[in-house]
């Protein structure tokens, strides 16, 4: 008796258990804990078979492509769906959204191998399509290509090229006097002359240290890069380091010249850029060095708008015709694992027809990111054109070095190194280091 | 007869009797938390045990992660910047909770008093604390900046010469954070503070001042020893959260200048988020996990031996 009175209960209590269960994980799937594997792609919000094409990218690219994504919804009828992010924001999200099977058809990727999230690091794991054939591969210039390419494939499409320029108040260098520089030593007199007119001569907004990068890339450009292309083999071979190579010592004499010599900003460490960017938009200070993808916002802070500045390519030695300007090109590569490679191609596709890459590079003020016939209608970056042309370029250092712990390592300890804490060959010493780590 | 004891029987069969009664009375509580349970189980524990596994890998977000024993905590005690983000954290915790303590009870003491603007107060000081720290970061930063209004009001009333580069000068960046941390959560301390002075029994006081105790005597021997409760409850939280601390520090100054006011949560972020190493970057978290349960632990046990009941 007791027996028939038991398999009744533990029947209902495993039948309860059973409608609990299912109870839980209907609600867990509600809430959208539970993949319930019933999304096959063939609604109208997902990829495929309906045409979207999904895109993480920056700020920046966001604004650029904006009409660019409306001119390819209305040609092919597809659409394509943007999602953005600040560069950092990106990078730090891209990681983890490859990872788990949930990044974008198209991203944007760093160039070479400066960041996790490099077009190197990430087409060395087979995480980027290959995109070799493309009809656009023939029109990369060969600086870009070398950060485009992985083991012979090209994974990645520049959208726009940056330089990294000197912006300067044209109405204060004009009340100091102050010729534009075209060598060191007119750029020493021209901050000379600029603080004794009671103007700060450069804005170093250094807080966080992406300013500081801009000045190691820019004289790199000239005194480095210019003089032994070849220097990059050379420290991957070990052949040199930061601070056995008399050039990447100069480089950083040079920021320290500027620095002893009481040109930079006040209390440098302590401000943002944002404010750094305004001070010289107030003719508080006379000049900033940044990439030309920063010129709208300064622009923004003027009241003249554009007219109130002008750039010059940032001397590094006293021959003029040999300053290079150090420009970087802005990649978007195709996911491996996209769910609409060919639309991502096709989009790609679309983006390097020369008429749209003009329209890009003029919407965003920036150069072409392919090598293309394109007449710009902004001539913000004119005084640099002629050496754009000549190809006296070069890329940002940083891309070419194995990880990117060697420059966050350069912006931290660079700020301690500003400070006095620590030397130059200290400095340099701590950045041989993160590079003998190698590839990330 | 038959029928009746029949009856009786069954109807001792059908009962499951006080006990079982008892049993299965108390079994409902339990069921009705599985479904918590299980949600805090997927949401909380298995990230949390999964993500602690990883502390003995290399894995770094790409390939598949590999074991490597111990060498991630190795590498932590040789790696130079943990360690100095260690005694940050350490400085920025004993800092804050002291003086966040003692700001807060004296905050707390002005304004448990009959003062007609008390109300105001108590909301004015208390408001920081109810604004999320990223904003308070963005906030104090602009105020810190060398040209921002905490220099421009120093130098209206005539201390100029007390003017600062309150974020971008190494020697003092790290207090100007702790600064803004206190002056964040002081608010918070007093209202616990606060609520403490209400159970302060005002006979007791009474009685103390006809035993002739002046204010400062009834303060020490009367009312602070039965805040005790409270103080353990302020300090634990005020410890707990100093040495989680991240937001703040990275909005204002990122870690810098150099590495002057980086702490554990900055390092683990950055080696995480930043650099990709996520095996490390846990390894980091686990260490931070177990020196934030020895403080508490050792905090709670040691204020708890002064409670006293009123």
């Amino acid at each position: 008796m007791s027996k028939h009175s038991e398999n009744p209960t533990r029947g209902t209590r495993t039948a309860r258990t059973a409608a609990a269960t299912l109870v839980l994980a209907t609600t867990l799937a509600g809430c959208g804990f539970v993949n319930t594997g019933g999304g096959d792609g063939s609604d109208g919000g997902t990829n495929g078979t309906s045409g979207t094409v999904t895109a993480y990218v920056n700020t920046e690219q966001s604004a650029g492509l904006a009409p660019l994504v409306e001119a390819f919804e209305q040609e092919t009828g597809s659409t394509v769906d943007v999602s953005s992010a600040t560069t950092d924001e990106l990078n730090q999200q891209l990681r983890v959204q490859l990872t788990s099977g949930t990044a974008a058809d198209l991203i944007r990727v760093s160039p070479g191998s400066s960041s996790p999230v490099a077009a190197g690091v990430l087409g060395r794991a087979d995480e980027l399509a290959d995109l070799s054939d493309a009809g656009w591969v023939a029109e990369l210039s060969e600086d870009t290509r070398s950060l485009a390419e992985v083991e012979g494939e090209v994974v990645a499409f520049p959208v726009s090229r940056n330089a990294i320029v000197m912006a300067y108040n044209r109405e204060v260098f004009e009340r100091a006097g102050v010729e534009v520089p075209t060598t060191w030593s007119e750029l020493l007199t021209a901050c000379e002359q600029l603080s004794a007119a009671g103007v700060t001569p450069i804005s170093t907004p250094f807080q966080g240290g992406i300013y500081l990068q801009f000045w190691v890339y820019a004289l790199a450009a000239t005194l480095v890069y210019a003089e032994n292309p070849e220097i990059d083999a050379q420290m991957a071979a070990g052949e040199t380091s930061f601070v056995s190579d008399a050039r990447w010592n100069e480089t950083f004499a040079r920021i320290a010249q500027l620095n002893d010599a009481g040109y930079f900003s006040d209390g440098m460490l302590g401000i943002p850029p944002d404010q750094g960017l305004q001070s010289v938009a107030t003719g508080e200070s006379a000049m900033v060095l940044l990439v030309s993808a920063g010129l709208p916002q300064l622009y923004g802070y003027a009241e003249g708008g554009e007219e109130a500045f002008d750039v010059f390519a940032l001397p590094a030695n006293e021959d003029a015709s040999s300053t290079h300007v150090a420009i970087a090109p802005d990649f978007l590569a195709v996911n491996a694992e996209a769910e609409n490679p060919e639309g991502a191609r096709a989009f790609l596709d679309f983006l390097a027809r020369p008429e749209n890459v003009e329209a890009y590079a003029d919407e965003m003020g920036v150069l072409p990111g392919l090598a293309v016939d394109a007449e710009l209608s902004s001539d913000a970056l004119e005084p640099i054109m002629p050496m754009f042309d000549s190809g006296r370029t070069a890329g940002y250092a940083n891309y070419l070095w194995p990880n990117g712990d060697v420059q966050q390592t350069m912006l931290q300890s660079g700020q301690e190194w500003l400070d006095g804490t620590i030397d130059t060959p200290a400095l340099l010493e701590q950045m041989d280091a993160e590079y003998a780590r190698g590839t990330s | 007869m038959t029928t009746v004891l029949d009856r009786a029987t069954a109807s001792r069969a059908d009962d499951p009797g006080p006990r079982r009664r008892r049993g299965r009375r108390a079994v409902v509580p339990y069921a009705l938390i599985v479904p918590a349970l299980l949600f805090y189980a997927v949401v909380v524990l298995y990230p949390t045990v999964a993500g602690g596994v990883y502390a003995f890998t290399d894995w770094n977000g790409r390939r598949a992660a590999t074991f490597v024993g111990l060498d991630n905590f190795v590498q932590l005690g040789t790696d130079p910047a943990p360690r100095s983000a260690l005694a940050n954290t350490l400085l920025i915790a004993v800092s804050t909770t002291l003086l966040q303590t003692l700001l807060g009870l004296a905050l707390a003491l002005a304004l448990h008093t009959s003062l007609v603007s008390r109300n105001v107060l108590r909301t004015l000081f208390f408001a920081p604390a109810l604004l999320p720290p990223v904003i308070i970061g963005f906030l104090w930063q602009y105020v810190l900046t060398p040209s921002g209004p905490m220099n421009d009001a120093l130098s209206a009333v005539g201390l100029g010469a007390l003017t600062q580069n309150w974020l971008g000068d190494p020697s003092i960046a790290l207090a100007s954070v702790i600064g803004v941390i206190i002056w964040q959560n002081a608010g918070l301390t007093m209202v616990i503070y606060l609520a403490g002075l209400q159970g302060v029994p005002e006979e007791l006081l009474e009685a103390a001042a006809i035993d002739g105790a002046g204010r400062w005597q009834r303060l020490r021997r009367v009312t602070l020893p039965l805040l005790v409760p409270a103080t353990t409850i302020a300090m634990s939280l005020t410890l707990i959260g100093s040495l989680k601390l991240f937001d703040q520090v990275y909005v204002m100054t990122g870690g810098g200048p150099g590495y002057a006011t980086e702490t554990l949560s900055v390092v683990m972020y950055k080696e995480a988020f930043v650099s990709g190493r996520y095996g490390y970057s846990t390894a980091i978290a686990l260490v931070l996990t177990m020196i934030v349960f020895a403080f508490a632990f050792v905090q709670l046990r040691g204020l708890r031996r002064f409670e006293v009941d009123a």
